[in-house]
């Protein structure tokens, strides 16, 4: 499975790439939301995209919506990682089309349990 | 009428609450906490001892902007920033760190515990990207909510600030007419 | 002291055993980290006695605390999902037809730890129930008098919804309670927390519809295993459900239960006349 990693912070690119490499992801990676489709529109359509919400250029949020504007996506699955922990905020983003929600600190076995629960991950590596 | 000043008072007639209200050192260090344990390592503890930074320390921060405006400003020695970046990215961490490995990781350090913070105060606010340096003064003594830790021996401090000068006669037991400011939260 | 070699040694093994969790050597300062607050609570001065004494005398429920402490998976939502889809898919429906429309089911979650379980079963019931709320009473009982309250409270850290709580239930069924997160009070209505000790005569509670009773046996031995399988049955409605962990099954402990494949998950059901 592929996964598009697009984060503003390259250490936590590398975070969230190591976790997902481990669980036999194959990862590419993107500094902001506007790289991110850019990897897109190469195409280089991944399973599995995380997203930060603040970015510069284009943030997670415009990302989520630039990409459910787009049918050719439609299988994607969009899970935002972010800081932004307000009950408002995770609203905001599941209604733009986000699948799920990891909140900044996490843990990689948070991370393995969210793509377990979103049909990520075979069921003997999700426990 | 009573002049004790409950902090309602104030309140209610300036609309613009100081950090102290808000949040306290507990609520500070247990997110700060969660963010070492979660990023840093989970053997990582933060101890509540004060030490003396170096006169050239290092700032990450990123600024609120809401019902309360500032920043939540993390200082320590610029090698310890270091240190902080190797535990961070682990088995990631490439040979010889640059200045922007350090600026990256330790400002994101900075963006977790501050988006931890901002939730945890009356919104909605926005948060600002990390920026790294200097740390930005103190504009309010009255205004700042400020916990110094030890990690692995070392001082690291973590100031959630006000960004804006003290209200004229907003002291506490103040009996005069407090003149009313525009609300500042509407800059989101 | 710091943890002597047999200590982490025989933390090592029962973990293993427990949990399959493997702690590799030069992990003793997480067994130091995680176990300390327990030894603490126990008035125990440090780690390594806190162990030498469970480790000469078995203690079930400190053999459990230490597990649960090591194994930091045990606190995630939908850990296990299985046993919470087969709730939904099939034991509510049978279960709704059964009974006459103003009785209130009963479910047990009999090892509820911090109240991630009895949750997980009401905010389920609430979104698929349109009366959730007064068609079900969920009974949440632990040994740990901490686990009770904690469960009573409905108060979870970030870390905690972040592990296997989908984000959909999180904005539907919790609010922010500072940094912390609190469930609705509908939710707390629908679940009543309660001390009780699984290895001794149990409390007049049920009876249950549905019993949750997972990762519980593999801490004790046979005869206490049988003896808590039979207790829990004698609170069982006749037709009721019983869900054990994945790794725990009636088999070959005790024969009065009939084995029903729901799914990717089983359930066990008292055999009639046993």
């Amino acid at each position: 499975m592929r996964a598009l990693v697009i984060d503003d912070s390259r250490a936590m690119r590398r975070i969230v790439s190591g976790t997902l490499e481990n669980l036999g992801f194959e990862v590419n990676q993107a500094g902001d939301g506007r790289e991110g489709l850019d990897v897109l529109a190469d195409g280089w359509v991944p399973d599995l995209v995380t997203v930060d919400w603040n970015m510069p250029v284009m943030d997670g949020l415009q990302f989520v919506s630039a990409v459910r504007a787009n049918p050719a996506y439609r299988a994607m699955t969009i899970m935002m990682v972010t800081s932004e922990s307000e009950h408002t905020q995770i609203v905001r983003a599941l209604a733009a089309g986000a699948h799920e929600y990891v909140i900044k600190p996490f843990t990689a076995d948070a991370l393995r349990d969210k793509l377990a629960l979103l049909g990520l991950l075979p069921q003997e590596a999700a426990l | 009428m009573s002049t004790v000043d409950t902090g309602e008072r104030r309140r209610a007639a300036d609309g613009r609450p100081v950090i102290t209200e808000l949040i306290d050192e507990a609520t500070v260090q247990s997110i700060a906490e969660d963010a070492w344990t979660a990023l840093v390592g989970e053997d990582e503890f933060l101890v509540p001892v004060p030490g003396e930074l170096p006169a050239d320390a290092l700032s990450s921060w990123v600024d609120v902007v809401g019902p309360w405006t500032g920043s939540v400003v993390l200082t320590t020695a610029r090698e310890t920033a270091a240190d902080l970046t190797r535990a961070l990215l682990g088995d990631h961490a490439p040979d010889e760190l640059e200045d922007e490995d350090v600026a990256d990781a330790f400002g994101e350090i900075a963006n977790v515990v501050g988006g931890n913070v901002k939730a945890a105060l009356p919104g909605p606010s926005g948060l600002s990207l990390p920026d790294v340096g200097d740390a930005p003064a103190v504009r309010n003594p009255a205004d700042v909510c400020r916990l110094d830790v030890l990690w692995r021996g070392q001082p690291l401090t973590i100031s959630v600030q006000g960004a804006l000068p003290p209200l004229p006669g907003a002291q506490p037991h103040n009996e005069g007419a407090i003149p009313a400011l525009p609300e500042n939260g509407a800059s989101l | 002291m710091t943890l002597t070699a047999t200590s982490f040694d025989w933390v090592r093994a029962l973990v293993h055993k427990e949990s399959a969790i493997v702690l590799q050597p030069g992990k003793e300062y997480l067994v130091e980290a995680r176990l300390l607050p327990i030894a603490r609570q126990l008035g125990m001065p440090d780690v390594s006695q806190f162990v030498e004494s469970v480790r000469t005398r078995p203690d079930p429920d400190k053999t459990r605390q230490i597990v649960e402490a090591l194994t930091t998976n045990e606190t995630s939502w939908f850990r296990d999902g299985d046993p919470f889809t087969a709730l939904t898919s099939t034991v509510m429906p049978a279960l709704l037809a059964a009974r006459g429309p103003n009785e209130r089911l009963q479910i047990w979650s009999a090892a509820c730890s911090s109240g991630q379980e009895p949750y997980t079963i009401a905010m389920l019931l609430e979104d698929s129930l349109p009366n959730a709320a007064t068609r079900v009473a969920i009974t949440a009982t632990d040994l740990s008098r901490e686990m009770v309250e904690r469960t009573k409270a409905g108060r979870f850290s970030q870390l905690e919804v972040n592990r296997g709580l989908p984000a959909p239930m999180l904005v539907r069924h919790f609010t922010r309670a500072g940094t912390e997160w609190e469930v609705s009070p509908t939710l707390r209505r629908m679940v009543s927390a309660s001390e009780c000790n699984l290895a001794a005569p149990l409390p007049r509670l049920g009876p249950f519809d549905v019993v949750y009773l997972r990762n519980v046996l593999i801490y004790f031995d046979l005869p206490t295993k049988q003896a808590i399988l039979r207790r829990v049955r004698d609170l069982m409605r006749p037709d009721g459900w019983l869900f054990l962990g994945a790794a725990e099954t009636t088999l070959g402990v005790d024969d009065s239960w009939e084995r029903v494949v729901i799914g990717r998950s089983s359930a066990y059901r008292p055999l009639k006349g046993a």
